[in-house]
């Protein structure tokens, strides 16, 4: 038996033990989770040691400069103060370390937030208003202003649900302000039904797929 | 002591921040502080994943040895970890695609497959639960999404229905959550940054 026959075998049984969930959660399923929870682990260790972790040690160990040396070790002590973590008289000296990884994330996420997600939105978002110069641009020009509109409504919709009085729960805006915030929810609620059923047709092709896989490996195709 | 630490732990969190911060806005100044920072912080990242696996591998293992209930599991987990990591140390490649393509991809798929009956069943829930004219909006596009994309002849008004939907008003409300997204992303980086942030305090 070549390792293809085997693999495909292996294929073949797993895409079983996963499917028998469809008769309620039982031994087999469970099994077939735990082994793919092994092999992801298993393989998440290989490549972060394979690609992230030797790669510095190389660079930095390896090349026998001092400076190298310090700056190489100062992750490995810092893995060593989150591994503190886990013990409680050591615990805050893991803070040290997750204020670097906080600190790091926090200015990352604040330059990918505006450059990578809000001007290129609201570039594009502007951009629908101009459609060009052909015979369907009016209508491309209506749904421009709705898209427009839609964007605000959902924002004046989130700024609703997060603005609090001081006990606690959501302020009750006028009826202007209720008006555009529920549009905003229809809007919200179109695009996350949209996605939903996005992913049901995605789910699907998987499902069509698996199926055939089945049926080709049963007739020995 | 405690106190310190956390003083410790805020000043780094803001000083880490604000260094990273002005590198990669001006680009020019700090970027190779920034770069090596950035750097530093890639590889503590990863060392957290591997205290991860570490503290996955720990639970198992006291399992195993406890035999406590479930333990088969623990020894499947166990077992296809080593298997992977023992192919990788012997440098078997083809075996190793074997366990990663046709094992874990075969595996990863499947649930994929069996996430329809879960979402299918999530949608008839939420009309046997409470009608609203949210849950009735979404379910209505729920069935336009899915009633559009069948090719059939009769059901062209639906398939123009469906592409004016995702091209207009759910792109609006998309673009809404993308900015929502990204100004709570902000406040979230700026209370860091002037060390409002509770996770850093504490």
């Amino acid at each position: 038996m070549t390792l293809d026959q085997i693999g495909l075998i292996a294929g073949f049984v797993c895409t079983l033990l996963i499917f028998s969930y469809l008769l309620g959660d039982n031994f087999l399923y469970r099994l077939a989770i735990y082994a793919f929870a092994g092999i992801t682990a298993g393989y998440v260790t290989v490549v972060t040691v394979e690609s992230v972790i030797l790669p510095w040690i190389r660079g930095t160990f390896g090349s026998g400069d001092p400076i190298g040396l310090v700056v190489g070790a100062v992750p490995l002590v810092l893995g060593v103060l989150l591994l503190l973590k886990s013990v409680n008289r050591y615990q805050r000296a893991g803070n040290i370390a997750l204020a670097v990884l906080i600190g790091v994330g926090a200015a990352v996420g604040l330059v990918g937030a505006i450059s990578g997600t809000l001007l290129p939105v609201m570039r594009d978002t502007v951009e629908t208003l101009r459609p060009g110069d052909n015979a369907e641009s009016n209508i491309a020009l209506v749904n421009g202003f709705i898209i427009i509109g839609g964007v605000m409504c959902t924002l004046v919709y989130f700024g609703r649900i997060a603005r609090r009085g001081p006990d606690g729960a959501p302020q009750r805006p006028r009826l202007f302000g209720r008006f555009i915030s529920t549009l905003g929810q229809g809007f919200v609620v179109i695009a996350l039904g949209a996605l939903y059923g996005g992913a049901i047709l995605t789910g699907l092709t998987i499902l069509s797929e698996r199926l055939a896989f089945i049926f080709l490996t049963i007739g020995g195709g | 002591m405690g106190r310190i630490a956390t003083l410790i732990a805020s000043a780094l969190a803001i000083s880490i921040g604000l260094i990273v911060l002005v590198g990669l806005l001006t680009g020019s100044t700090l970027a190779g502080l920034t770069g090596l920072v950035l750097q530093i912080a890639v590889i503590t990242a990863a060392m957290t994943v591997l205290i991860g696996v570490l503290n996955l591998l720990i639970l198992h293992l006291r399992r195993i040895f406890g035999r406590e209930r479930g333990i088969i599991y623990s020894i499947t987990l166990v077992v296809s970890f080593l298997l992977v990591i023992a192919l990788y140390v012997l440098d078997q490649p083809d075996a190793r695609r074997v366990v990663l393509e046709d094992v874990a991809v075969s595996i990863e798929s499947t649930l994929s497959a069996l996430l329809v009956f879960a979402l299918v069943y999530g949608a008839y829930r939420l009309m046997r639960r409470r009608v609203t004219w949210a849950a009735v909006l979404f379910t209505a596009i729920v069935l336009i999404t899915l009633l559009g994309a069948v090719p059939l002849s009769q059901l062209a008004l639906l398939e123009q229905l469906r592409a004016w939907i995702l091209a207009v008003p759910a792109s609006a409300g998309a673009r809404g959550l993308l900015l929502g997204i990204a100004l709570a992303a902000i406040i979230a980086g700026m209370r860091v940054l002037i060390g409002q942030e509770r996770a850093v305090r504490e």
